[in-house]
């Protein structure tokens, strides 16, 4: 069913299925009915409407009361901004700032630091759009300099929980694990509203210290992973013989995985999607993994150069939260340019064939933004004639030139990559002994470079 | 009293456990445990729940992406190990 907002979702099924089981957590597996959710998050709702805030940030930590929260502030009218719970101290105040929040759930000792801020200096200047906009902020994933907020609404969340359950349906006997951060948009809309929109049972996973367990802890039928995590569980032997459906999304994905996974008896399902499009536009639900069909209420075309445009009115982001600037580069005239590149096969199925923008997308779903990383590193090795690439899943340098010694090189540029995420960490180096190759203009061209070298041993 | 020498040696018991691929490599408190000893997210992850296990401590998250050598991870527990 589509629905049109969280309120429509939860007081539905709260009417339709109030026995059934919506949400599963914690180490004795509580069982919170769709009936109790409901009643649950408009006795919250309730408390956030008399407090006098406008926009709650939350440190998404997936437990059952920071799901209550998330839903009782945007039924209370708050604009909700989620945040990934590992964001580090120091870039945190700069986000509050940024996205004007008012209100901070997750950490204790920083709310009360925001909250005697605000007193200090008197509160907030009026938010953009104000009180009952329905908005939900999600970042982009990647590093601080270019992290942007997504303004996205529960309709248009919900619009792509709809979207997703159309073309790969769960029952009301399934359970979905909610493994990933609810502050990326896969995580939120596969990890949780998909199973809810359907009427299945959500398990709550417990975090990153029980990916192992979580498993045979909550016995799940589907689950949505990304590409790292999948390799993780399938190496460690992880997961459970009741789990049939695993969506895999958020990220480049090597097909030797996939056929892994399908190899366990799996079905494999494929998602191809953005924050900016509140999650997924493309699933494959069918042989080829990685032949994807157009979710129901968008539309996929491709430029003359392949890059893949999006219309999808009902799941389409309001913009980058105060860059007009940046969301007028990307969406024009209602249609989304991905910065990706595609092909349609001959039944109208979409393959991703590369990117044209100048990011990676990690195995982890995180993107690694190339200009800012490539220039540091140029400076710290005295050349521009280097390039990153993808290999295995992990970030790789390629510098044009003799073979030298990579120990030195990787512990020279040591400075440049501590501070970066673990996943953005440079592992390799290969040497090319020919000049990097460029288009006429002399922009690296590099699909044709991570090509090449993937055609190498 | 935990020295913090024993601290290094399990700690590079438990990568070796983790990460049985790296057995016979040396790691020294310098090792960047990505680059060097090519533990990737995932096996990082691994490793430092079997670390907050085995000394009975907990590295609050945030911190997590902050452990960039082995002397990095071996300074964090022996913050908490202590205490």
């Amino acid at each position: 069913m589509r629905f049109r907002s969280f309120d429509h979702l939860l007081s539905h099924q709260a009417r339709e299925i109030p026995g059934l089981p919506a949400l599963i957590y914690g180490r004795d597996r509580q069982i919170c009915t769709y009936g109790d959710l409901y009643r649950e998050v408009l006795k919250r709702a309730d408390q956030w409407r008399g407090s006098g805030k406008t926009c709650l940030g939350v440190l998404c930590d997936g437990s059952f009361d920071c799901v209550c929260t998330i839903f009782a502030a945007n039924l209370a009218g708050l604009q909700v901004v989620l945040l990934d719970e590992n964001v580090p101290d120091e870039q945190l105040p700069g986000l509050i700032v940024y996205t004007d929040i008012d209100a901070l759930w997750g950490d204790e000792e920083l709310a009360r630091e925001l909250a005697e801020h605000l007193a200090r200096n008197g509160g907030l200047p009026p938010m953009q759009g104000g009180l009952g906009s329905g908005r939900i902020l999600f970042f982009t994933s990647g590093t601080t300099e270019a992290a942007k907020a997504v303004v996205l609404t529960d309709g248009s969340l919900c619009a792509s929980a709809f979207n997703g359950g159309a073309k790969l349906p769960l029952t009301r006997e399934d359970r979905l694990l909610c493994l990933l951060p609810l502050g990326h948009v896969f995580g939120f809309v596969c990890g949780l509203l998909w199973g809810l929109s359907c009427g299945a049972a959500v398990a709550l996973g417990r975090g990153m210290r029980h990916y192992l367990e979580d498993f045979a802890h909550f016995s799940p039928t589907a689950v949505s992973l990304v590409p790292t995590l999948l390799g993780f569980l399938l190496q460690k032997n992880a997961l459970n013989p009741e789990l049939k459906l695993v969506l895999v999304g958020a990220g480049d994905c090597p097909p030797a995985l996939l056929a892994a996974a399908a190899g366990r008896g799996l079905r494999i399902s494929f998602g191809y999607g953005l924050t900016e499009t509140s999650s997924g536009v493309a699933i494959s639900v069918q042989g080829d993994p990685f032949a994807m069909e157009i979710c129901p209420d968008d539309t996929i075309t491709l430029a003359e150069d392949g890059e893949i445009l999006i219309q999808a009115p009902t799941c389409m982001m309001q913009g980058y939260y105060k860059k007009p600037a940046d969301t007028g580069a990307v969406l024009r005239d209602g249609i989304l340019h991905t910065g990706d590149l595609g092909t349609f096969d001959a039944e109208g199925r979409l393959h991703i064939t590369g990117r044209k923008k100048e990011i990676l997308v990690l195995p982890d779903g995180t993107k690694l933004f190339l200009p800012e990383y490539e220039a540091a590193i140029a400076k710290a090795l005295g050349t521009p004639e280097l390039a990153l690439i993808l290999r295995s899943g992990r970030p790789v340098l390629v510098l044009s030139g003799p073979a030298r010694d990579k120990a030195e090189i990787l512990k020279s540029l040591t400075p440049v990559t501590a501070q970066r995420p673990r996943g953005q960490q440079i592992t390799d180096i290969v040497f090319l002994n020919e000049p990097l190759p460029r288009t006429a203009t002399g922009k690296l061209r590099r699909w044709a470079l991570q090509n090449r070298l993937e055609e190498q041993p | 009293m935990i020295t913090r020498e024993e601290i290094l040696n399990r700690t590079i018991e438990v990568i070796y456990e983790c990460a049985p691929e790296l057995e016979g490599k040396e790691l020294k408190e310098d090792t960047v445990i990505n680059t060097d000893a090519a533990i990737d997210s995932m096996g990082f992850t691994l490793v430092i729940c079997r670390l907050e296990a085995n000394f009975d401590v907990q590295i609050p998250n945030r911190q997590w992406q902050k452990l960039q050598t082995l002397g990095d991870v071996v300074d964090a527990i022996e913050k908490r190990v202590n205490k």
